[in-house]
């Protein structure tokens, strides 16, 4: 057993030596059509392979391409490229898209508004991202890049997502920066599962390029409903991000100096910055929550931890520890100012739900700490922690425990409460009041004359 | 008990007839019937004593107020019984039952009383 655990742990640590940045693996498959590409991409290409991937390229007409092997994940990341065909081949199905984030591999969607496959439509349909038909471009008239030649204004300058104190601000970046983009925007459903990263502003819109005077009067999908780069993060923590632009990640764009109408000054574009964030986010690198330990006990005794039983009104402490995954290693896990980390001790509803304050900390994990009076009801009640953020690994931590009655010794005792004395008393007071009343009963026997004289009569 | 052999005048004051009634009770009641009223007397007092701090100051702990209030209730019911079959002149009622008997059980049954209600308050 020891050595067993020994050769594991060798094998982790060799593991670990070369793994990326990403919690969970660094295989990751690029499907680019064409190799020429790659020089096109090569910064956004470079960055990935920096962080310690494996990138493997691939062309989506590759009949050996397949992203299982012997039934496993042959890849732990992909990332799509847009084909100049209308298709990406029998290996990349949106069936098999799915089976792939089913067994938690993360996929990078980039589509151009020439070459949205129908693969990806239909991918991203299943997450409820409506995608434009092809040759459908995203403009805006007042934030587009003035130095950029198109008159069309396809250029389109978007602001990095304002900082919010509710919520992680993965791509929030610096002040003032911008990410030029030059696709076309989409659309989203209900689903709470997907979280927009770059939307519209009020005056972009998606139109149709081969229709020349459709332009503003009828378009495809227009204002903040029109999002650019959107994300979900499934059930199993699977991450897929759409974008609706590949020229956002190429060098060019990395480079490129931009300007915005009514500003004198060039800025040079956040674009980089952002496909790291995004890519980084998507393959498990940003946003990986894990719950390191969860520890209750009886309040102000650490005596016996996680006990298995406890009695109605006992003082509960509740400890849950999480930790983030940075780069290499573990580190402790802040909740948002404006958010909070909510502890719910149910019996088929809370009884009580009760926010969960940062204690101590370790090298490793934050500590989240309440304390409450178990309620007084007993039955099988659990601790549970569901924290459901945008980009923050789903934890829905529950741990069950009974709740016991009152053990018949574990009563106060009458005479504890001074409100008992009263009727204490009057037990006393009626059994003295007997015991009297029996003694003058004793001493107080009739003549014998008496009864024999009533008997007579 | 029987203040009926009393003959009243129908013309008699309620004063009178009062304290006729006082008057044949104190002449005619055997001494340890007397005494049982007495009792009986003490535990009304009590058990109403115990039922207004109840009203007055609330019912907790209401285990408490329960062993205290129908420990005074059980022993006056108790008590009414031993009334009853000591009485002379219920002597046909309950022809099996000797006084020594009826007091014998009489303590028999307040001790389980005295025992329960002193295990309920706890």
């Amino acid at each position: 057993m020891a050595l067993h655990s020994l050769i594991f742990s060798l094998l982790w640590i060799c593991v670990s030596v070369a793994s990326a940045a990403s919690l969970t693996g660094s295989r990751l498959l690029v499907v680019l059509e064409d190799s020429d590409l790659k020089a096109t991409y090569s910064q956004f290409l470079g960055d990935l392979e920096a962080r310690g991937y494996d990138l493997s390229i691939q062309s989506p007409k590759d009949e050996k391409l397949s992203l299982f092997e012997h039934g496993e994940r042959a890849y732990d990341h992909v990332i799509l490229f847009p084909p100049k065909s209308k298709g990406y081949g029998p290996s990349l199905t949106p069936q098999k898209l799915v089976d792939f984030t089913n067994k938690e591999g993360n996929v990078l969607v980039l589509t151009s508004p020439s070459g949205i496959t129908e693969q990806a439509r239909e991918l991203a349909r299943e997450l409820e991202i409506d995608l434009p038909p092809r040759d459908f471009l995203a403009v805006d008239h007042f934030n587009y890049n003035t130095l950029s030649e198109s008159e069309k204004h396809d250029v389109i300058l978007i602001p990095r997502p304002a900082k919010a104190d509710n919520s992680q601000n993965y791509f929030s970046g610096k002040e003032g920066e911008m990410i030029a983009f030059r696709g076309a925007g989409h659309m989203l459903g209900n689903r709470p599962l997907i979280f927009p990263v770059l939307s519209g502003s009020r005056t972009a819109y998606t139109y149709d390029t081969k229709e020349d005077f459709s332009y503003a009067e009828d378009p495809w999908v227009a204002g903040s409903q029109m999002h650019y780069v959107t994300a979900l993060q499934a059930r199993n923590n699977a991450r897929i991000t759409v974008s609706g632009s590949t020229d956002m990640f190429s060098d060019e764009f990395f480079a490129m100096e931009v300007q915005a109408p009514g500003s004198e000054k060039k800025i040079k574009t956040a674009n980089r910055e952002f496909a790291k964030e995004i890519s980084g986010w998507t393959f498990q690198e940003i946003g990986v929550v894990k719950v390191a330990e969860v520890r209750h006990y009886l309040a102000n005794t650490t005596e016996q931890v996680n006990p298995i039983v406890y009695r109605v009104k006992n003082d509960i402490t509740y400890e849950i520890s999480l930790s983030t995954w940075s780069n290499d290693r573990w580190v402790p896990f802040s909740i948002p100012s404006g958010d909070a980390l909510q502890l719910e001790f149910t019996m088929l509803d809370p009884y009580y739900r009760l926010s969960l304050a940062p204690s101590t900390t370790t090298a490793e994990s934050q500590v989240y700490t309440a304390t409450f009076r178990a309620p007084d009801q007993h039955g099988i009640f659990s601790f549970r922690v569901n924290y459901k953020r945008p980009f923050v690994t789903y934890v829905d931590e529950k741990w069950t425990v009974p709740l016991r009655h009152f053990a018949h010794d574990e009563y106060t005792r009458s005479w504890d409460i001074s409100g008992a004395w009263v009727w204490i008393a009057g037990i006393a007071v009626t059994v003295a009041g007997w015991m009297v009343f029996c003694g003058l009963w004793l001493y107080s026997a009739p003549p014998k004359k008496v009864e024999v004289s009533k008997k007579k009569n | 008990m029987a203040p009926s052999k009393t003959v009243a005048p129908a013309n008699a004051s309620a004063a009178n007839v009062l304290s006729s009634v006082v008057n044949s009770y104190i002449d005619k009641t055997p001494q340890r019937t007397k005494l049982i009223d007495a009792f009986l007397g003490f535990l009304v007092l009590t058990g109403v004593l115990q039922f207004v701090y109840c009203v007055v100051a609330g019912n907790y702990p209401f285990n408490a107020f329960l062993a205290g209030f129908s420990a005074t209730v059980g022993q006056f019911v108790l008590t009414v019984s031993l009334r009853m079959q000591s009485n002379t002149e219920n002597k046909g009622a309950f022809e099996a039952v000797s006084p020594e008997r009826a007091f014998a059980d009489y303590i028999f049954g307040s001790l389980i009383l005295h025992f329960f209600c002193i295990n309920f308050i706890n």
